[in-house]
């Protein structure tokens, strides 16, 4: 075996087994899912019927309830957007002023998303919750009866915004990480000749750290539309898509179908939602290139 | 060399995959896959003794809860690793999918060796898909109950006197129950409470109405289409929920509250009454031993020409894997844990209502009423509504409750939803 051939081989050795456990888990599930949306099944009989596009027609013009769920994913993703990365890059800008305990800031910010989202939405429910809710105590507490019994939860104007606040509680951390790691990368020499040219803070985060961060932004921005959209095991421990169906999102319905013998409906489902968060993404990543030039 | 290489990999990835096939039913002779984790300890016990008579090792395994459960059975069917036994936890639609699919075994013919006799009926009937039923499941009975349920109303007898309620004379009239939630309102007590977020219970109230109102013959009706929800009597159906709204009998977050969470309600004094299953007798034991607590029947509704009806029968049953080559082994399991001894310790240990007629005698007096109100359960039909239909139905009372649509609105879009389903078909 010659020298080229061997460092082939010992390339190949190398990412052979992550490209094995992509094509098992990721890229074999997509392709079957696609394959799946195609045919009429319940998850359990061993034939299946084979129906075209007929479920994807279903749901596009027929399903205006899966089409509300996706309308209830984006409100929750406009919020995060705003309000969630909103505080991540104000708490971001704070940290990376070298102030004393960064680190321990860093940790308390970071604590959130690496709870389980079942677990903090059991806890945030029993803060909401009508009958012993903690919040309604404080609200009391302060004089404000009206709130004595509100269930958060199960009133239409309040639940799903309830439930986004909880979304960006537990989501800011991972917006924050990321946007303190872009701020440190901007060289301090750029700040240094800003203030030389007597630019003040403002002119300084408009012109040096705003441009300066605009890949990061996309790549947070994306993240958090991934991540909102995706939206599921929180609504699912808070409200299970209630009152009357006004927090359901795409998952849920998805999981919804599936769990009733609905799996080739429910994976064309799945994959209407895939390409629109991918199409979602993509314009994402071409806006940002044109800003970035 | 390069070859033999990549043969080596090959292999390596595919040892883990090939090893674990087929080696989830070897842990035991029989392997049972249920959802009960507060009974857990009480089946082991059952399974020991079991081994130690004939040496046929029986095994449990939890996993909880019911819906990670339920697509785990989904999953091994798919992939062939069902235990020897296990429920599928789905409606007859989804239990005769697994019937044709061949994963459940008939046991009509063991049935029929006097194991049948001693199991009350109705639980049994709703096991058993007879003659040209809709699913084209071949005649037969499938499984077995352990237990047998039903869903009353619970409600607090010092609650009520509270309220200047007689706790020895619940409401029986439609009427007479919410004068008793005006009366408890009043009290500063939340009258009503139930896990109305999970569709199934709101979906069992409603039901227990339509049976009052429409009775057998007409449910059956609606099904088939010749009724349709904007009938006036399912505009009663739906009133019940209007009614219920009106008089401030939900207690706080009802839409939105599981059953567990209305179950912490009722235990710890905070509403009134609630609908729940006979299950709730060891729950509310759990939570609160000193809760003193009576049950009642849904009331009756002055204009419902039929009697009044409950969900209930079977409280859960166990299948039998067909393809299982210790489906022998299995079936004896069943039948001896079904037996007259195993059922009278399995009642005694859980709180439940044996699926075995001859070891009902020694129950508290709550479950005893339970057990008398069997014979008032729905009737297993021979056909079923479609899910979405039930879905739309469950979703829109929630609406009704939260004062979002009138009784007309959702009567026009459950049936606007029947059309749809009727035309998918």
């Amino acid at each position: 075996m010659n020298k080229a051939a061997k460092e082939k081989t010992i390339n190949l050795l190398f990412i052979l087994p992550a490209v094995a456990l992509f094509s098992i888990f990721s890229l074999y599930p997509i392709i079957r899912t696609v394959q799946l949306s195609f045919y009429k099944w319940d998850g359990i009989a061993t034939t299946m019927q084979f129906v075209g596009l007929l479920q994807y027609k279903d749901i596009i013009f027929h399903n205006p309830a899966f089409w509300k769920s996706m309308a209830n994913a984006a409100y929750v993703t406009t919020l995060a957007l705003t309000f969630q990365n909103g505080l991540a890059l104000l708490l971001a800008l704070l940290v990376s002023r070298e102030i004393r305990g960064e680190n321990i800031y860093r940790t308390i910010f970071f604590l959130p998303p690496v709870l389980s989202g079942i677990v903090v939405g059991l806890i945030w429910k029993w803060i909401y919750d009508g009958n012993y809710g903690i919040l309604n105590h404080f609200l009391t507490g302060v004089g404000l009866s009206h709130f004595t019994n509100f269930a958060w939860l199960a009133e239409i104007k309040t639940s799903l915004t309830a439930v986004a606040v909880v979304h960006m509680w537990k989501g800011f951390g991972y917006g924050f990480i990321i946007l303190l790691a872009g701020l440190q990368t901007i060289p301090k020499e750029l700040y240094e000749a800003a203030k030389v040219d007597g630019a003040d803070s403002w002119q300084q985060f408009k012109h040096i750290t705003v441009p300066s961060m605009i890949p990061v932004f996309t790549v947070v921005a994306i993240l958090t539309i991934l991540g909102s959209m995706q939206i599921f095991d929180l609504l699912y421990s808070m409200t299970q898509g209630g009152p009357a169906g006004h927090t359901h999102v795409p998952i849920t319905r998805i999981y919804q179908f599936m769990g009733n013998g609905e799996f080739g409906y429910s994976t064309a489902m799945s994959v209407i939602f895939g390409c629109l968060l991918l199409a979602v993404s993509f314009i994402q990543i071409e806006v940002s290139r044109r800003m970035n030039k | 060399m390069l070859r033999i290489v990549r043969l080596l990999i090959a292999c390596a990835l595919l040892v883990p995959f090939t090893s674990c096939s087929q080696n989830i039913s070897r842990k035991a002779d029989v392997v049972i896959w249920h959802w009960m984790t507060d009974r857990q300890a009480a089946f082991e016990k059952i399974a020991a003794q079991y081994e130690k008579e004939t040496k046929v090792s029986v095994l449990f395994e939890t996993y909880a809860p019911s819906e990670v459960y339920r697509d785990k059975v989904r999953a091994a069917a798919t992939g062939k690793l069902l235990p020897e036994i296990f429920s599928t936890l789905g409606d007859k639609r989804e239990v005769s999918s697994f019937i044709n699919a061949g994963y459940i075994a008939d046991l009509s013919a063991d049935m029929q060796t006097g194991w049948k006799s001693h199991l009350f009926d109705k639980p049994l009937s709703q096991n058993t898909f007879p003659e040209g039923n809709e699913w084209k499941v071949k005649p037969g009975i499938y499984g077995v109950p352990i237990d047998v349920s039903a869903i009353m109303i619970y409600y607090n007898k010092d609650l009520f006197k509270q309220a200047g309620l007689d706790p020895k004379n619940p409401p029986q009239t439609w009427e007479a129950f919410l004068e008793a939630g005006r009366k408890l309102r009043a009290a500063g007590i939340q009258p009503f409470a139930s896990g109305f977020s999970e569709g199934w219970l709101i979906g069992v109230f409603a039901n227990s109405y339509a049976w009052n109102m429409l009775g057998e013959q007409g449910i059956l009706d609606t099904i088939k289409g010749t009724i349709k929800y904007t009938d006036l009597r399912w505009l009663k159906v739906y009133q019940v929920f209007a009614d219920m709204a009106k008089h401030d009998m939900f207690a706080s977050g009802i839409a939105t509250m599981v059953n567990k969470d209305a179950e912490r309600t009722f235990a710890t004094g905070k509403a009134a009454m609630a609908l729940n299953g006979s299950w709730g007798v060891n729950v509310y034991f759990s939570m609160n031993p000193n809760l003193n607590y009576g049950v009642m029947m849904p009331p009756k509704m002055s204009l419902g020409e039929y009697p009044m009806r409950i969900f209930g029968g079977e409280g859960s049953s166990l299948n039998v894997n067909a393809t299982s080559p210790n489906k022998d082994k299995a079936i004896a399991f069943l039948k001896w844990m079904t037996a007259k001894e195993q059922q009278i310790q399995l009642a005694q240990e859980t709180k439940n209502i044996p699926s075995n007629q001859e070891a009902a005698g020694g129950l508290s007096d709550i479950l005893k009423i339970f057990a008398q109100n069997i014979k008032n359960t729905f009737e297993s039909l021979p056909v079923s509504e479609s899910w979405q239909v039930n879905n739309v139905i469950n979703t829109d009372m929630q609406a009704i409750i939260i004062g979002e649509k009138t009784i007309d609105q959702a009567a026009a879009e459950i049936q606007a939803e029947k059309m749809r389903q009727s035309g998918a078909k």
